[in-house]
């Protein structure tokens, strides 16, 4: 066993940190005003550009395709100096679930032709997977694609696609047979705009008062065959591999101690109510004790991913991963939340955009408390519910006994 | 013993259920609180016709005299229907401390039972507990008289109020001074909070205070007296949001299909149901004894501290819960799921949250 970084993996982590401190005041506010993982829309894409200049936007990609060509450990450094600095994160849907799904099952024309937009935060993909009546239950898809000469007739809805509205890709699923079982007849398309005639997309209100996710109508859209991912029929295995990108790596862990930080930092500047400052509370040191031992569990965890640890190929893995890093992000926005207290209330929305102009209350701390604790509901319930990765999990342990 | 409402209190429920189902539907409150900040007059000349105004203020002072009872009798209700009129700015707490107040006060008094004027008090400052010991803003003897400075958060009702009520510390220990918001050296920030509420932060930088504007025999005892009802009513309405998320979330898991079956044919469903009901129910028991306790005058600071306390534990579960088993519908604006919830967090972060209660009440107090 070996805990310690090679010299040379140290030389790194200082060439990232000398890089990563010349992000512009503008992405660092970004950073700041992050309340899930979806950083600030306009931001996080120029900033990506800036990465991807530098040849860093996709860390995970083969170095063929515009990656980096790091090892696991060098991922680690990266992501844990950035998740330091509080930069935002970058938006996952190109960079951790369309590209790397392209690079593995894409057509030689598709990856030409996306790939490149992808790295470089031109384009941004929205996922239309889920509809009003299909959430946990996917499979049960309904927005219908109906082959015509080189066009895909499509019809339905998606929901919660989120990010449609400010979005110029879409990579979706649809049903293009009803025969067999329901996970047989589903195909997936790129679309390589979101503006097709017959397309109408409209975004939903948040709890934090703010649009995000959207509802996306398809009323006769003719969109090209070529956009089809792996055969007609067969996008249920095509999504099931992205899926294992979209899941694959935990990397919360440093973000989670740079809010461990902050909430240090607050509790600092707040008066306790049984005296002194609530930094010097021992109840105060129970409750920060309790998550800091939570992100430390965490961060093990990831570690064990990292070096290929057998506990980390686990069949569960996925799933225990999944729930490990939603309810640490839940516990880690729950205590900020507390912390701030009274001065979590006040809704802020003006002054939690990007280079508003409308003062905070108090300080940023206070600003995001709210709304991230409130986004944080959401981690549990997307990319595949607490109640189904338990089920999953339970089922993957259970079957090695009967 | 007997923990039921009385007929008068259930005709006056009646008649306020029959009001907020008319005048206050869940889309109507969402077109008033997303409206400018200031719409508080909504249902305000309703209330006042009804005499909830004057409802908690004693009859010496042109009040009803009521009861406990009759506070939780509303203040479920109000949780029910999200209600943001400034019912726990402007009567539990304005309007109450206001009634401290001698004859000097009493023209104003009248103006604010009759609707026409809004009085907040000003008391919280950043632990949000509403302690008396830990006051910062003071009261201090200047060259021209008395000046107030300090800096207050989370003044309910505080954003459009003719008049505030500062608590601070003074040479004999706490003052009640009555502030106008325009007097130079106030500056008063109004927001919206999470729940739907008008609030503000306001500052006071050397304020000038006459004589005639400080509330002669403020005692901290009758303050707290004031705080630990309006515990008591904060407590009504988190337990009236948590029986409406109970009912909701029973009705979509009985109906919300997925995998071709009701969600609620899933155990993982059923045992949240299940363990909301329980929080529910507890929370409802636990209101109810501790205000027939204060109807009979006999809840002690603790009881209100453990109330505070369960509502702000059970009420999170409850709230934490609906949403999960919603799914990504109770993330949106558009459902009154979140809406419940957020009502339920702010009344725990308002007067002290559940740490906070528990640790007085543990430690004795
Ligand atoms: C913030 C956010 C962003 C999202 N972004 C996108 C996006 O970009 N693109 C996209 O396509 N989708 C997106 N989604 C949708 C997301 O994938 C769905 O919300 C999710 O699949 C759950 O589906 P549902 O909301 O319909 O809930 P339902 O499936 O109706 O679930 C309701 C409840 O029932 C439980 N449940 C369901 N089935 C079972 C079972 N068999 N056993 C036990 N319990 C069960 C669930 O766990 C949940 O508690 C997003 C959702 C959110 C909240």
């Amino acid at each position: 066993m070996d805990i310690e970084f090679s010299p040379a993996l140290e030389a790194f982590r200082a060439e990232v940190c000398a890089f990563l401190e010349t992000a512009p005041p503008d992405v660092r506010e970004a950073g700041r005003k992050t309340t899930s993982v979806f950083a600030p829309f306009e931001t996080v894409m120029a900033w990506q550009k800036i990465l991807s200049e530098k040849g860093w936007a996709a860390p995970n990609w083969p170095v063929e395709y515009g990656g980096t060509g790091w090892s696991a450990e060098q991922k680690y450094i990266f992501n844990e100096e950035y998740a330091r600095r509080r930069l935002p994160p970058l938006l996952p849907n190109g960079l951790k679930m369309v590209g790397p799904l392209l690079i593995e099952l894409g057509s030689e024309e598709q990856k030409q032709k996306h790939l490149p937009g992808i790295l470089n935060g031109d384009d941004y993909w929205t996922q239309g997977y889920s509809e009003p009546n299909a959430g946990s239950d996917l499979a049960s898809l309904n927005c219908s694609a109906v082959r015509d000469g080189d066009h895909y007739i499509i019809n339905g809805q998606k929901t919660w696609t989120t990010l449609a509205f400010k979005a110029n890709r879409m990579f979706m699923l649809v049903r293009t047979s009803s025969e067999g079982k329901k996970q047989q007849g589903i195909t997936f398309l790129l679309l390589d705009r979101v503006d097709y005639p017959g397309m109408e997309i409209r975004p939903i209100i948040g709890l934090d008062g703010k649009p995000e996710q959207c509802e996306v109508f398809f009323n006769d859209v003719r969109v090209p065959v070529s956009g089809r991912v792996g055969a007609e029929n067969d996008g249920w295995s095509v999504a099931k591999s992205l899926l294992k990108h979209e899941r694959g790596g935990l990397g919360d862990s440093a973000a989670m101690y740079a809010r461990l930080e902050l909430i240090r930092a607050a509790a600092q500047g707040t008066p306790s109510p049984f005296g002194g400052m609530m930094a010097d509370d021992p109840t105060f040191h129970q409750a920060i004790g309790e998550l800091e031992a939570e992100i430390a569990s965490c961060a093990a965890y990831e570690r064990m991913m990292v070096s290929g640890h057998p506990i980390a190929q686990d069949p569960a893995a996925p799933s225990i991963t999944k729930v490990i890093g939603s309810e640490l992000a839940q516990k880690v926005s729950t205590m900020m939340a507390k912390v701030s207290g009274v001065n979590a209330l006040p809704v802020q929305s003006q002054a939690l955009e990007v280079g508003s102009n409308t003062a905070m209350l108090t300080d940023d701390f206070d600003l995001i408390a709210m709304p991230y604790y409130l986004l944080s509901r959401a981690t549990t319930i997307y990319a595949g519910s607490d109640e189904v990765q338990r089920d999953l999990i339970a089922r993957s342990v259970l079957a090695q006994h009967r | 013993m007997d923990f039921t409402f009385n007929p008068e209190q259930d005709m006056l429920r009646d008649s306020l259920r029959k009001l907020l189902e008319q005048q206050y539907d869940f889309d109507t409150r969402q077109k008033i609180v997303n409206g400018p900040l200031g719409q508080a007059d909504a249902l305000w000349p309703e209330f006042t016709d009804m005499g909830l105004l004057a409802l908690p203020l004693p009859e010496n002072r042109g009040g009803f005299g009521g009861k406990p009872s009759d506070l939780v009798a509303i203040g479920e209700l109000f949780g029910q229907f999200l209600v943001s009129a400034p019912y726990v700015g402007a009567v539990m707490l304005g309007a109450q401390v206001l009634a401290l107040g001698g004859a000097a006060q009493a023209v104003l008094l009248e103006r604010v039972l009759g609707g026409q004027a809004v009085v907040a008090l000003a008391h919280e400052e950043s632990h949000g507990v509403g302690r008396l010991e830990v006051l910062q803003t003071e009261v201090q003897e200047g060259s021209d008289g008395l000046v107030l400075s300090g800096e207050k958060r989370l003044v309910l009702a505080g954003s459009a109020a003719d008049k505030l009520i500062v608590s601070a510390r003074g040479a004999q220990g706490l003052m009640l001074v009555l502030v106008d918001p325009a007097a130079q050296g106030v500056k008063v920030t109004g927001y919206q909070t999470v729940d739907g509420r008008q609030a503000a932060n306001i500052r006071f930088d050397q304020v000038a205070i006459a004589s005639a504007d400080v509330l002669p025999d403020a005692d901290s005892d009758s303050l707290n007296r004031i705080l630990d009802l309006t515990r008591l009513m904060l407590s009504a309405e988190a337990v009236g949001a948590m029986s409406a998320l109970v009912q909701i979330s029973a009705a979509y898991a009985a109906t919300r299909k997925q995998f071709g079956q009701p969600i609620g044919n899933f155990q993982a469903i059923v045992h949240k149901l299940a363990d909301m009901k329980i929080a529910c129910t507890k929370s409802q028991a636990h209101l109810l004894n501790v205000t027939a306790l204060a109807d009979m005058g006999r809840a002690a600071p603790r009881d209100f501290a453990l109330l505070k306390a369960q509502m702000g534990r059970l009420g999170r579960l409850v709230g934490e819960t609906a949403i999960q088993l919603h799914g990504g519908i109770a993330m949106t604006d558009e459902l009154n799921v979140g809406h419940y919830h957020k009502r339920i967090l702010a009344i725990e972060a308002m007067l002290g949250n559940t740490e906070y209660q528990l640790r007085l009440a543990g430690a004795g107090g």
